[in-house]
């Protein structure tokens, strides 16, 4: 008996000893011995035989295609009045269930207009009449506020639309020229303009703008952990895309960039561009430049438009000069091929 | 014969029942029907349980603390996005661990925040006071660490017994003092390893270890280990050839030097991770604080005749165990084993403490209540308060 219990207790002193081995070496198992090196996002090189996490989106896995929406823009089904005023209907489905993948890896449930973050760019000329058919097939109460000028009763802010298939129509006529924004306006309003219920809606001069290739920005950002500091920062929603997917433009050629800033939490944001120097035009509503500058700030929702020429080609960053937001995500480049001879030939961008 | 069999079998059959209905229970709630318990949401949790700085390159080990897996996507120095590696993946079960290596131009003593970002987009940090490079072996390193060792735990073990003499020339009294002092010291020590191993596991171990408890725990187990073990010792003290005293003794420099190797891996690590610099003014308080631990073992011994060799032999047993843990701590440190190792000390040395009051209590015929226990206890434990606000 007395043998068992000195065994019993070498047993007892050794499951400890052992489990508290097991627990304290880091159980690296089953690594690969494959040896392969990596050049990062940010130029470093990696060598390893394990997995690369770079928050670097390949073409074909991104969910939403910032390359899409950088130039897509939506006219609305056109119709005229007799008294030949041009009539956009537009259709805008909010949702509130998706999940998207925000930064590789990282999924994030993402509220939308028409399933995407920031919502369809909404185009019209001024004095257009506008009807905007709002459904709402989310869980939760949404609405459609646009900025600019309208009823008290278009203003998508005291009449919430509710859930599960409620539906509004928004009408009015579109004005003043320049760019706004539009988002949900339903409280708590921070939850739902960061869960991504933005968009842009652009009203063009009825002379229309200088032919440019011409583009929308959307600056926002996601609070993925919910502790009210924004942990991915982007133009156009996915971190970093246009840097590695640098966005082709042409020398000698008008750029025109429909900026608008839809980051929260923190106070301000900043655009710059590298190489070159941009016309801005604040909120877009005069057509005449404020500024002749490579740097601009901007608070929650001011926007407005930039205009830009490049001589020499090259790639060229434009990033948010507080460079915390430009290092979580919100960088890109302007890959500007050299257009020296074909600059003549000129371009259709007709719209 | 049948009865008893079969009463036998009844005897088994009880004991095994129960251990059959918690089978069928934990299948009817894992299983099929399982769904009815999902309540709740489970939130995931990663605890970066160490940093380590190379050449441009900042290492974390990234341990899985939460209940369900996780998958790490992301990793950041000072909350600026950076790509890594992760080795062997990124995909976590519960308490898996993996090694995230992030490319970095760190600056030599700079604070540092390493923050890991999970599939759910939730964010775990960890940060460094001050960075330093990790220590790689190397022959000299390893001597700079024997030396320190030999200095915290031998020389000052080995000063200490040279009190022997003294002791042995004194009165009972006086000798029951000296021994009632060693319990106080012990006391100290063991309190004073329990403190250490809770501030460990705190800062470094995730809650999901309960890391108070793990302490008690293992400080409990280590102390009935030892002192069933210790009890045998002594019970064959005879036919081994060794007196009470030595066996007491040999006991206390076990004690005292699994203790010494959480001291030796508390030190090498603070090296090791740059939090704290070696002072000649440090290794002199070390020196003094340990210097006691040598009367613990010279105490129970004089009562023997003088055996040096013995004596030098158990000097070593609770010395040297201060260079293998600076080794350890310097060159391999895993916080959990810090704990480990410290509760384990503490249990020992309590177990020494245990036999010494028995000692004392026997030699007074059961009294431990006069002046010279007390008063030697007592100051035990302040000498020791004393030497240690030296470090």
């Amino acid at each position: 008996m007395k043998v068992t219990h000195s065994i019993l207790m070498i047993l007892l002193l050794s499951i400890t000893i052992g489990v508290s081995a097991i627990v304290a070496f880091p159980n690296f198992s089953e690594a690969e011995s494959e040896l392969k090196t990596f050049v990062t996002h940010s130029g470093k090189v990696i060598r390893t035989t394990g997995e690369v996490i770079d928050p670097l989106y390949a073409v074909s896995s991104v969910e939403f295609d910032p390359m899409v929406y950088l130039r897509e823009f939506n006219y609305g089904n056109v119709s005229k009045l007799s008294d030949g005023t041009t009539v956009r209907e537009y259709t805008i489905i909010a949702e509130d269930d998706k999940v998207m993948e925000v930064s590789p890896g990282v999924f994030y449930n993402v509220w939308t207009y028409n399933g995407t973050v920031p919502g369809p760019t909404i185009r019209a000329t001024e004095g257009d009449l506008l009807k905007i058919n709002f459904i709402n097939n989310g869980s939760k109460e949404h609405t459609i506020h646009f900025h600019g000028i309208h009823p008290a009763e278009m203003d998508g802010v005291f009449e919430a639309i509710g859930p599960s298939g409620g539906k509004f129509v928004y009408e009015f006529t579109a004005g003043p020229v320049g760019v706004h924004p539009y988002h949900c306006h339903v409280m708590p309003l921070e939850e739902h303009i960061i869960h991504g219920l933005y968009g842009v809606f652009i009203v063009d001069p009825k002379e229309g703008r200088e032919p440019a290739d011409e583009m929308v920005m959307v600056l926002n950002g996601f609070d993925t952990d919910f502790d009210t500091e924004n942990n991915f920062y982007a133009a156009n929603t996915i971190p970093f895309y246009y840097q590695h997917h640098p966005i082709q433009i042409n020398s000698n050629e008008l750029i025109r960039v429909y900026v608008v800033n839809m980051v929260e939490f923190d106070p301000i944001n900043n655009f710059h561009l590298h190489g070159n120097l941009y016309n801005y035009y604040p909120t877009g509503t005069d057509l005449v430049p404020s500024f002749y500058t490579d740097m601009i700030t901007l608070s929650q929702t001011e926007r407005g438009i930039m205009e830009f020429e490049y001589t020499y080609p090259g790639n060229y960053l434009f990033h948010a000069h507080k460079v915390e937001f430009s290092e979580k995500g919100w960088v890109g480049i302007f890959l500007v091929n050299d257009n020296s001879e074909s600059n003549e030939s000129g371009k259709d961008y007709d719209s | 014969m049948i009865v008893s069999n079969t009463s036998k079998f009844k005897i088994i059959a009880s004991g095994v029942i129960p251990f059959i209905f918690v089978v069928i229970m934990m299948m009817y709630i894992f299983g099929p029907g399982g769904d009815l318990l999902n309540f709740g949401v489970a939130l995931p949790e990663v605890t970066i349980e160490k940093v380590d700085f190379i050449d441009s390159e900042i290492q974390a080990t990234v341990r899985n603390t939460g209940s369900i897996p996780v998958q790490v996507v992301m990793a950041d120095v000072n909350d600026r996005i950076q790509p890594a590696a992760v080795e062997p993946d990124g995909f976590l079960e519960r308490y898996e661990t993996t090694l995230v290596r992030i490319p970095f131009e760190w600056n030599e003593s700079e604070p540092y925040r390493i923050g890991i970002t999970i599939d759910d987009g939730t964010r775990f940090e960890k940060e460094i006071e001050s960075a330093t490079f990790k220590l790689e072996f190397t022959p000299n390193l390893a001597i700079f660490f024997a030396i320190i060792g030999t200095y915290v735990g031998i020389i000052p073990v080995m000063i200490g017994l040279l009190w022997l003499p003294f002791i042995k020339k004194i009165s009972k009294q006086k000798y029951h003092f000296f021994l009632a002092l060693t319990a106080g010291l012990l006391l100290f020590l063991a309190i004073d390893s329990i403190e250490e191993s809770i501030e460990v596991s705190n800062n470094n171990l995730a809650n999901t270890f309960n890391g108070t408890l793990l302490v008690v725990t293992v400080t409990v187990l280590s102390f009935l280990a030892l002192y069933y073990l210790g009890n045998k010792i002594v019970a064959k003290a005879d036919s081994l050839n060794f007196s009470k005293p030595v066996a007491i003794g040999l006991m206390i420099s076990i004690g005292i030097g699994l203790h010494n190797f959480g001291e030796g891996l508390a030190i090498g690590a603070a090296v090791g991770i740059g939090s704290m610099a070696f002072s000649t003014f440090l290794i002199v308080g070390f020196a003094l604080h340990n210097t006691t631990e040598g009367i613990a073992i010279a105490a129970p011994m004089s009562r023997g005749k003088l055996m040096l060799g013995k004596l030098a032999i158990m000097g070593m047993i609770a010395g040297t165990p201060a260079i293998f843990g600076a080794w350890i701590g310097g060159f391999a440190y895993s916080p959990f084993t810090s704990v480990i190792f410290l509760a384990i000390g503490a249990g020992a040395i309590f177990q020494v403490i245990l036999v010494l009051m028995k000692w004392i209590q026997k030699e007074n015929d059961g009294n431990l209540s006069n002046l010279s226990v007390v008063s030697g206890f007592a100051l035990g434990m302040l000498v020791m308060y004393i030497t240690s606000i030296l470090v």
